[in-house]
């Protein structure tokens, strides 16, 4: 018997002896391989037929090739969009070169064209029973040539032995069994049978002694009658099914007529235990899987809130280096808002080395798991913070912006004043100067007249000019100075009227 | 191989063959893959059909359904041949769906069966194909081997 499921590099023979069941075979049994270590040639299989694969449940009258008229097997598609197997149109070519849906002309093999792999999908997935007869597996049909390749021991192969060409069960086909193909009359009906065939002609086809079962009235094949008896003949001696149960020391000890029995075992006692011992069952493996996923969880956390903690300290020493002198309470505001009450609560209970470092995380389990600042609720309320800070430097900037002018505008006031101050004490220096040349120009002219007695007339009206132009410039002062030089000039001109 | 394949084809037909069939589609018999029995009737009011029940006798080869299968009319006491001038009187029918070349791969009995119906019921001329009594008389060959020349399209 192949070993099931084994990967297909493994099972190269499956007439291989170690898995026979016969004990009798130490050797092969202590080399693990017997035989198996010199290669066998990978017995021949019959070529699996999907034709006469059986279909569970209906398909589709779409994926039925138009030809065959069994689900398509390696369908191609023809240029006028119609589908086949491929085995099925290249004999339809072969007697004419058209589709036989719309007579177009198709040339053989050139013109086919890929099958929608939607189509492949579909055929893929339709569920197939094993074509083996025994075998009662039932697949997708894309698994089928795996299973019946491989796996299945019902799997018709080439009979091991040499001469025979005839092909056995693969779980059959081993050499110590010898060729099952030799023919033999069947000892009820005399019909010439083979060992390989013989269970399948009692079943089917043996009509010799076929008896009547003593207890139920059946009628079976002699043969068969052994079997009748123990497992199906309602009459028979049964017990009941919890009778074999193994888990548990006390077994169900009803016996009797089958059909008693099957009766009985519909309501069976044990039934019940058995469903309960399941669900024990279930249970114990849901809490193991339980245990271990928070043992899991556990030791993650445990990993996490470590390396957070690396991360943290030495950014957390930095800050306060960088707060340096400001007062205690500064350090004492929980770098996480929202979390003020926990980080308050949980200050006193710390120690020494968590104290130093204010908002940590205690790490003691479950307890402080969840009030503890994640890392992004941390930074949040470090970005926060800082923003503060950065607002009231600007204020503070602001404030000093406003002194600043204001003590400016102050200072320059004042010498604003003394400019102006300045500026009219210039003037009236200005005033007495000229008031004082002009002084000396008169009496610099009336001694000039009184010399000459005819001063030139020109300078008296250029004279009365220049006065009164200083005149305009100059305020009350200027006004009597004018007043003064008028009269000087009206005298002079009185006393000397002009000569032209 | 090609034997196998036209038992599994046929086996499917029968399966549906026997789950549902048209009207006026009888199967009489399919005791192997070679050769079936079938009765026809024309269902509509055709009065050279009216009240008829025709058996047809179809013969598979080895290699239907790539070839044709041989379908003829057999006369029995209760089973007349259909008169029609494209239906020898000995019941082989001159239908080029029945031939090599009208032949598709993906007719089956039932649509043969169909396809005869059909023929019937267009039909109004109550006569035999020209050369009938010689023809009959003369033919030795089976239908597939007979040469029909397919000169009317109309029927």
């Amino acid at each position: 018997m192949p070993p099931p499921n084994t990967p297909e590099g493994v099972v190269t023979a499956p007439a291989s002896p170690p898995a026979s069941p016969a004990a009798s075979q130490p050797t092969a049994l202590l080399t693990g391989g017997g035989a198996g270590n010199t290669p066998l040639p990978e017995p021949e299989i019959l070529e699996l037929d999907y034709l006469s694969i059986e279909y569970v449940g209906p398909v589709d009258e779409t994926l039925l090739c138009p030809i065959c008229r069994t689900p398509f097997h390696s369908p191609v598609m023809m240029p006028c969009g119609h589908t086949f197997c491929v085995g099925c149109i290249n004999q339809a070519l072969e007697a004419r070169s058209v589709c036989p849906l719309d007579r177009q002309p198709i040339n053989k093999t050139r013109d086919y064209c890929r099958s929608p792999l939607i189509v492949k999908e579909q055929l893929d997935r339709l569920k197939v029973k094993c074509p083996n007869r025994r075998c009662d597996y039932e697949c997708n049909r894309e698994h089928l040539r795996g299973h019946y390749e491989r796996r299945c021991e019902y799997t018709p192969v080439r009979c091991p032995i040499p001469d025979c060409t005839k092909y056995v069960a693969r779980r059959d086909a081993k050499s110590e069994n010898g060729c099952l193909h030799k023919e033999f009359p069947c000892q009820y009906c005399g019909e010439a049978v083979t060992s390989a065939d013989c269970d399948d002609h009692y079943t089917d086809s043996c009509k010799g002694a076929i008896v009547s079962c003593d207890e139920c009235g059946e009628t079976v094949v002699r043969h068969r009658l052994g079997k009748h008896l123990a497992q199906d003949c309602p009459e028979g001696i049964a017990r009941c099914k919890w009778h074999a149960a193994k888990w548990h020391r006390a077994r169900c000890q009803v016996k009797g007529k089958r059909r008693d029995v099957r009766e009985h075992e519909r309501g069976c006692a044990y039934e019940f235990i058995n469903e309960l011992k399941d669900l024990r069952d279930q249970r114990a493996r849901r809490e193991a899987e339980d245990r271990q996923m928070i043992n899991d969880l556990a030791a993650r956390l445990a990993r996490v809130e470590a390396a957070s903690r690396r991360k943290r300290r030495p950014r957390e020493r930095r800050e306060r280096h960088e707060q340096g002198n400001e007062p205690a309470p500064m350090n004492e505001t929980p770098l996480n808002p929202g979390n003020t009450e926990t980080a308050s609560r949980s200050i006193p209970t710390r120690n020494d080395e968590t104290s130093l470092l204010p908002d940590f995380p205690v790490d003691n389990g479950a307890r402080a798991s969840p009030e503890a600042p994640s890392p992004e609720d941390y930074m949040l309320a470090q970005f926060e913070r800082i923003e503060g800070h950065l607002e009231d430097l600007r204020k503070q900037m602001m404030e000093m912006d406003a002194h600043q002018s204001l003590g400016l505008l102050r200072t320059t006031a004042r010498f604003n004043e003394q400019f102006a101050e300045l500026g009219s004490k210039v003037g009236v220096l200005n005033m007495h100067t000229t008031w004082l040349m002009n002084m000396q120009r008169q009496t610099h002219v009336q001694q000039r007249t009184g010399s000459t007695t005819a001063g030139p007339p020109t300078a008296g009206i250029s004279h009365t000019d220049d006065t009164s132009t200083t005149g305009a410039l100059s305020s009350g002062t200027g006004v009597r100075y004018q007043a003064a030089s008028r009269r000087s000039s009206s005298s002079g001109r009185g006393e000397h009227p002009p000569r032209l | 191989m090609s034997t196998q394949f036209a038992a599994k084809r046929l086996s499917k037909e029968l399966s549906k063959i026997n789950s549902s069939l048209p009207p006026g589609i009888e199967l009489v018999s399919a005791d192997n893959f070679e050769e079936w029995l079938l009765d026809i009737r024309v269902l509509d009011n055709n009065p050279l059909y009216q009240n008829q029940t025709y058996r047809l006798k179809f013969r598979f080869g080895s290699s239907y359904p790539i070839e044709p299968p041989e379908v003829v009319f057999v006369k029995l006491p209760d089973r007349p041949i259909p008169m029609h001038p494209h239906i020898y009187s000995n019941g082989i029918i001159c239908l080029d769906l029945l031939g090599q070349q009208g032949w598709s791969p993906v007719q089956n009995v039932e649509s043969v069966c169909m396809s005869l119906q059909s023929m019937l019921t267009g039909n109004s001329k109550n006569e035999r194909p020209p050369g009938d009594d010689e023809f009959v008389r003369g033919n030795r060959l089976r239908p597939k081997d007979i040469e029909f020349y397919y000169h009317d399209n109309d029927v």
